[in-house]
């Protein structure tokens, strides 16, 4: 089950598990998004290539515009595959405390 | 144990749901089974992206080895495409030349074990393992 939403701070929030079947749904609420985008990552169980992608191309359009996208409360075993993705270059990660 | 799913990705989430029930009735570690959704996923997505015009579904099979799992995807009237390759990703290119291409099978050779293709009479067969891995002491 993927959930993705505005949270009551402003930021988006993620859940559950985003793969090549939710890519297009995250996509699609990324698009919306202007500005800097805080993305939590608290309730993200996976991430596959297909996330990692939405990602990017978001990461990509905002950045155009001097922003981009801040992670946090990122889980130690996504954060694994941001590191063997190279994303911990691109992309400023916050880890979750827990 | 075999099982066969539809050439879509909406099969997505009836395969994690199985193999979260194989590897609970095989005893197998529960912590390989991001490395071994992932893999599942890429491989799978990568079946349904390339062989759109097959009628055949997708077979998965999912068997206990010694600390660890082996996992063979199977597709049916396929070209030639062996995945066992290795893959180059620039994970150091600029955000800019950054492309999400070629990531998935990237991330499957940095996460598993071993990874073998055997291609027979239009049918091809990919089989990766992983074990867990025991610290050093």
């Amino acid at each position: 089950m993927f959930d993705i939403q505005t949270n009551e701070l402003g930021q988006v929030a993620v859940s559950g598990r985003l793969d090549a079947a939710q890519a297009e749904r995250a996509q699609q609420f990324l698009d919306k998004v202007t500005g800097e985008c805080v993305i939590d990552m608290n309730s993200l169980e996976y991430v596959s290539s297909a996330g990692l992608g939405v990602l990017l191309k978001t990461h990509k359009r905002l950045m155009t515009g001097g922003k981009g996208i801040r992670l946090i409360n990122v889980r130690p075993h996504i954060n694994d595959i941001f590191r063997y993705s190279g994303f911990d270059r691109l992309f400023s990660i916050e880890l979750s405390s827990g | 144990m075999t099982t066969t799913y539809p050439r879509n990705l909406a099969a997505l989430e009836e395969i994690v749901a199985d193999t979260a029930r194989q590897f609970a009735a095989f005893g197998i570690d529960d912590s390989l089974r991001d490395t071994v959704d992932l893999a599942i996923e890429e491989l799978f997505v990568n079946m349904v992206k390339y062989n759109r015009g097959a009628a055949h579904d997708i077979a998965l099979d999912i068997h206990p080895i010694d600390n660890g799992v082996e996992v063979s995807l199977t597709d049916f009237d396929v070209d030639r495409f062996d995945p066992s390759q290795p893959v180059t990703v620039d994970i150091d290119a600029p955000l800019a030349e950054r492309e999400p291409r070629g990531l998935g099978l990237y991330l499957i050779h940095k996460m598993v074990d071993s990874i073998q293709y055997e291609y027979r009479n239009r049918q091809s067969r990919i089989t990766i393992t992983k074990r867990v891995e025991h610290a050093d002491v």
